[in-house]
């Protein structure tokens, strides 16, 4: 494994793996406050031409976390198929960006290769790619999920309904939902943060939410986001419940710091099978988000890029409905500007869907980062054309509990229009039957939630 | 924190019948881990309901003391349930037996022997409240964001009151009941009340007790009260008739523009949905005949019926689970002083509390006078709005002026007793104590609404000791 | 309960607009004259309060629904875009968010409430957002300085600190440091010296409570400001606070603002807290509340 090179007539020679990784990334706040990010840009670029010509077998070979250490690490591992792994072992990064690249290489040539990556190769990888080349190679791989309705086919947009409370209040949370249905988003996922974490808090949101479902027949599926040992204990309750949510991090530390194990994640999903209310099969939802490892004290000194792709690798094994990036939201000691939000937000979609997860983007950022709404705009645009499962919408871009901006419901719709996508194919069909929806656009109704109160009193 | 949960009694003692319910509620911090707690009632559930008795009476005008007593002790033998469990709870006196001789007498009775912070109610307008809630009408009307009215129709009275989105918009009283008229079983007339004389008048027709009943004569009555219901709601002026008929003591019902939706509690609530058979006097009283002309009248045909949650026990389990509130849970309260029933609030204008805070102790010593000589009650509750986010040196001039206002008006062995609506009991409870030091004890809560007129009981702190329970009555008994 | 007064603020007034006068023109502009008018205040909760919704099926529904949320509900749509004022209305609160951040706490709050300065190991606001491990040291001569400056082994240290909002401590710190102090003195509890940290992050509080070696040490501090609030301040408390502390030895109090938690009565709150920690020794999750 060669781990040196010239540059520019100076001699760069890097210590290990994980250090070349660090370096090579784009630029990330991050990085520097973990203190592995490259010197120069031009040690930066020295660290990309290194890593351009390993070879994938030394990215195997050499996890960032060892294997005994790390059940993350094990995770990736053991999930690589062998077939597909060997017949890529041989060639370079370069080669895989170019053979990814190809014109000529198919979401299926893809589809079948992926089962055979490993965390590092895809991040490696993603180091070597430009926004468009993100774009791109992300927009020939779909990888839909099925819950009650399917995700993420092609042609398609879809947005998570996220009408999150200052103190959980029901009817405030109803009317939220409403403002979103009658935009015609919600077709991912009607799913809340709360504020309070109880199971018996948790159990009457999922109640209303699954009155509204049932009482509109809206083919969605349903998730509130409390800690998933809450989920579990609300579910075995009795509570509705479609889809369970966790948190996930990219080392086996990063998710004891979320109070999260395999064990618990499976318990989650054995329930779900017994006793959710979904068709499934897919029926877990996970949220990552570059640095966290790093907040937690948990990256083993390992770039946070490397620490995202090794969180999809991990989401991988549960075969999860939803699985999104809170790319924004951890703040400029991690990502500062719109610029590494962009990036970021491109480059954990593209790790994502080539890991072979369903991948959706919370493009967001907070008050104290140097972004705005330009920038989030921006990348939900671009994300979209790279074929993004879905996108966040709440009312009027205003997370009133987590103090955040993300994408508004109105953006979700406009964007559409925009790329000609459309809604998941029995929502669409949905909101045409209640009238908010014809011919691919909003109708004069749309925007108005008393059209939902109206018919609920069925004046 | 762990749940705390309460039993609460609710006690009914109406025109016809007399309930007992006993319902938990679970009170719970509904704030999160990192802020100030804040403690709600988050469950009300009914645990136990008794069976539904006819009011004992002694003759037409003298409740049976005693009787009701030992029906009170056997509906708390099976439930299973001793009166020292019993934390909180009303006694409501509801629809004709608020006017018999001895209501008072008897109301005390069942307080003393219910529980420790039970207490008692009346008012048919609040009658009217808490039958819409025991319905569910009003929740039905937060949860579809609407407006329902909830008629809950009795014995001696219509309670009326109207919801919206949650918050009672209009309430008012009709002596509209299902016995106003008695009949034996050989259906021979054997009580007409007052308004049903009213009524019959009106129509020419002439009944006497005593007499056997014609069948048609007393349809045609129902179907003049089910009139009177329908101008209450609107559908033509009031006449004579409805004027007449309006309780007294209820407030004129004002109605909003709109109501989407109608609810049917009481007792005749339920006759509405099971006349037909081939008894018309089955509880020996009109009331089949007056649930069929409701529900053949015009009310269903403008309004979305719902389903109440409750018929008969609607106004039984509004006084068990509704009556009682919680205040805020950042509080002030001394030890030993809780708690305290009956205290006649003192409230200000807008412009006299300002005058409070920068320390016009004067106006508040007056008026404290005034209250107690007018209540005839030796304490009262200092009730102000407060501010929503005041400054320190201002809750320390409203400090200054609420000690030397009770100093020079209260006697002093008494507690000086405040109440706000803004969030501010503890930072104001903190100066008072510091001023009154050692000579009063200081009770300070916060986040009660409370207006002129009003009565309150405030309860031992629960909760861990974050909140005091809160009872205000519009009126005291008699 | 903030929340909710908050909300019903916003009812009264979509309600109060509801029952007629719809006119938003300024009188005097009607009546011809020519003076200088402001256009209304985007920021404030009269704008907020008014649905954007043309003409919406029940204009009563959604009155009552903006009353249950302060979620900007009701606002309609250009097409699928939002309507001007809504857009404007966000860059503006946004504007407010990021102003609260990058600001310095006015020079003259702290000279009236007596405090001094001390900076941490960030040398520009810049750092202080990038560099969080900066934000939690001093160097030799700020620690010299508070040790100086401020009375030894305190039972409570009480300080300030601009965290992610200098506004928050110029809307909070005025009313909620007496009324700690005023709380805490009727348990017969004197506070230490307290001062002002520039560049601070919430474990900073572990090396002072070291410095001074204080039994319990409380920070109040700025919280990350978002769209709807940008002054909201939080208390962090701590008993014998250690530098590299589990997090949950903290205690916090956080929506300390005109619209959530009032400052005095959190103040007071905050005294009971802090005379409970002294009682049973303890704090976060080990002090049983």
């Amino acid at each position: 494994m060669n781990l040196r090179t010239v540059l520019s007539g100076n001699t760069y020679i890097f210590g290990s793996l994980n250090e070349v990784l660090g370096k090579a990334n784009e630029e990330k706040s991050g990085d520097k406050l973990a203190g592995i990010a490259a010197e120069s840009v031009t040690e930066r670029i020295a660290a990309k031409e290194v890593i351009s010509n390993l070879l994938l077998r030394d990215l195997r070979e050499n996890p960032a976390v060892p294997y005994e250490e790390d059940e993350v690490t094990r995770v990736i591992q053991d999930g690589v198929n062998i077939p597909a792994y060997n017949k890529m072992a041989g060639w370079s990064v370069s080669e895989l960006r170019e053979w990814l690249l190809d014109e000529n290489t198919t979401s299926a040539d893809i589809r079948r290769a992926t089962p055979g990556l490993t965390a590092e190769m895809i991040s490696a990888l993603t180091k070597l790619m430009s926004n468009l080349d993100l774009v791109y190679a992300a927009k020939k791989i779909s990888v839909p999920a099925t819950c009650n309705t399917t995700v993420g086919l092609p042609g398609t947009l879809s947005v998570r309904l996220q009408p999150n409370h200052t103190t959980d209040n029901v009817e405030g949370v109803t009317a939220s939902l409403f403002e979103g249905l009658s935009y015609g988003v919600g077709d991912a996922l009607i799913g809340l943060n709360p504020v309070t974490d109880t199971a018996a808090n948790t159990a009457e949101i999922l109640k209303r939410f699954h009155e509204v479902k049932e009482e509109f027949a809206i083919p969605t599926q349903i998730c509130v986001l409390s800690h998933i040992t809450t989920q579990i204990e609300a579910v075995r309750a009795g509570a509705p419940c479609d889809v369970i949510f966790q948190s996930i991090a990219g080392s086996q530390k990063g998710n004891e710091a979320f109070g999260v194990t395999s064990e618990i994640i499976e318990e989650a999903w054995q329930l779900l099978k017994q006793q959710g209310s979904a068709t499934g099969p897919n029926v877990l939802y996970f949220e990552t988000g570059q640095g966290s490892e790093l907040s937690s004290q948990a990256h083993h000194g390992v770039d946070q890029l490397t620490m995202e792709a090794r969180c999809y690798g991990y989401a991988k094994r549960f075969s999860p409905f939803l699985v999104n990036t809170v790319v924004g939201f951890i703040g400029p000691e991690y990502l500062y500007n719109g610029g590494q939000v962009i990036r970021a937000g491109l480059e954990d979609h593209f790790m994502g869907k080539l890991t072979g997860v369903p991948m959706g983007v919370d493009c967001c950022y907070t008050n104290h980062m140097a972004a705005d709404q330009n920038d989030l705009e921006n990348l939900s645009l671009l994300l979209a054309a790279a074929g993004c499962n879905y996108i966040i919408g709440v009312p009027g871009t205003d997370d009133i509990m987590l103090n955040y901006q993300t994408s508004a419901y109105q953006d979700a719709v406009a964007i559409r229009e925009v790329l000609g996508l459309r809604p998941a194919p029995a929502f669409e069909k949905w909101l045409e039957r209640m009238g908010i929806f014809e011919n691919g656009k909003l109708t004069k109704i749309a925007g108005d939630p008393t059209i939902f109160t109206q018919r609920r009193t069925g004046r | 924190m762990p749940d705390y949960q309460l039993i609460s009694v609710g006690i009914d003692l109406g025109t016809t019948t007399t309930q007992v319910v006993f319902s938990k509620l679970v009170l719970r911090n509904t704030s999160s881990y990192f802020s100030l707690p804040r403690m709600d009632i988050v469950e009300k559930k009914v645990v136990y309901t008794g069976d539904v008795h006819f009011t004992p009476l002694t003759c037409e005008n003298i409740i049976d003391n005693e009787r009701v007593r030992a029906l009170l002790e056997k509906e708390y033998l099976k439930a299973g349930v001793s009166p020292r469990e019993v934390s909180t709870g009303a006694v409501i006196i509801t629809g004709e037996s608020a006017r018999r001789e001895n209501a008072r007498a008897v109301a005390d009775m069942l307080e003393e022997l219910a529980g420790d912070f039970v207490v008692t109610t009346a008012g048919p307008d609040l009658e009217a409240v808490l039958a819409g809630k025991g319905s569910g009408a009003r929740d039905y009307s937060e949860k579809y964001s609407c407006t329902v009215a909830n008629l809950d129709i009795g014995g001696g009275t219509t309670n009326i009151a109207v919801f919206s989105g949650g918050e009672v918009v209009a309430k008012g009283c009709y002596n509209i009941g299902g016995r106003l008229i008695k009949l034996d079983e050989d259906g021979v007339v054997r009580h007409i009340s007052r308004s049903a004389e009213i009524i019959a008048q009106s129509l020419g027709l002439r009944i006497a007790v005593g007499e056997k009943a014609d069948a048609e004569q007393l349809r045609r009555i129902a179907c003049r009260m089910n009139d009177v219901l329908e101008q209450a709601l609107g559908f033509s002026p009031e006449d004579e008739v409805s004027k007449a008929l309006v309780t007294q003591g209820s407030t004129p019902l004002a109605l909003p523009r709109r109501i989407d939706c109608i609810s049917f509690s009481g007792g005749v609530a339920d006759c509405m949905m099971t006349y037909g058979g081939d008894r018309l006097f089955p509880y020996g009283d009109i009331g089949m005949l007056l649930g069929r002309a409701v529900a053949e009248g015009k009310l269903l045909r403008r309004y979305k019926m719902i389903n109440p949650a409750q018929t008969i026990r609607a106004t039984v389990i509004g006084a068990g689970s509704h009556t009682i509130n919680v205040s805020g849970s950042t509080v002030f309260c001394d030890k030993g002083v809780l708690p305290l029933k009956n205290l006649p609030a003192l409230c200000f204008s807008k412009s006299e509390e300002e005058r409070l805070f920068v320390g016009e102790v004067q106006l508040l010593s007056d008026r404290i006078r005034d209250t107690l000589e007018q209540s005839a009650q030796s304490n009262l509750l200092v009730s102000l709005r407060g501010e929503k986010s005041p400054t320190y040196q201002r809750v320390k001039g409203l400090a200054h002026c609420l000690a030397q206002g009770a100093d020079k008006a209260l006697a002093p062995e008494l507690p000086l007793l405040v109440c706000l609506q803004a969030d501010m009991a503890k930072a104001l409870g903190h100066q008072l104590e510091s001023l009154l030091a050692g000579k009063r004890s200081v009770i300070c809560i916060d986040c009660v609404d409370i207006q002129p007129g009003d009565y309150v009981d405030i309860g031992v702190p629960i909760g861990e000791g974050l909140v005091v329970p809160v009872i205000v009555k519009t009126l005291l008994f008699g | 309960m903030s929340d909710q007064a908050m909300v019903a603020e916003i009812v009264a007034e979509v309600l109060r607009r509801m029952e007629g006068s719809n006119s938003t023109a300024n009188p005097e502009v009607e009546s011809g004259k020519a003076e200088v008018v402001n256009l209304p205040d985007l920021t404030s909760s009269e704008q907020r309060s008014r649905s954007l919704l043309a003409d919406p099926v029940d204009p009563e529904a959604l009155a009552r629904m903006m009353g249950k949320t302060a979620a900007r509900i009701g606002i309609g749509r250009a097409g699928p875009r939002l309507k001007t004022k809504t857009l404007l209305t966000l860059r503006a609160d946004h504007a407010v968010a990021s102003d609260a951040v990058h600001a310095e706490v006015n020079p003259d709050l702290l000279e009236r409430l007596g405090l001094f300065t001390v900076q941490t190991r960030c040398s520009c606001r810049n750092q202080h957002l990038t560099r969080p491990d900066l934000g939690r040291q001093f160097g030799e001569e700020a620690l010299a300085e508070i040790k100086k400056r401020c009375n030894p082994r305190p039972k409570v240290q009480v300080y300030a600190c601009d965290g992610l909002s200098s506004r928050a401590v110029e809307d909070n710190l005025e009313n909620i440091l007496p009324a700690i102090s005023h709380g805490l003195s009727r348990h017969g509890v004197e506070i230490g010296t307290p001062f002002f940290v520039k560049y601070g992050r919430v474990p900073a509080m572990e090396a002072i409570s070291e410095a001074l070696d204080a039994e319990v040490t409380c920070v109040l501090i700025g919280e990350r400001p978002g769209l709807a609030i940008a002054g909201s301040m939080s208390a962090y408390i701590a008993y014998r606070a250690t530098v590299g502390m589990v997090e949950s030895r903290r205690t916090v109090i956080s929506n300390i603002h005109s619209r959530g938690t009032p400052a005095v009565e959190a103040g007071a709150y905050i005294a009971d807290l802090i005379h409970k920690m002294l009682t049973e020794k303890a704090s976060g999750l080990d002090l049983k509340l």
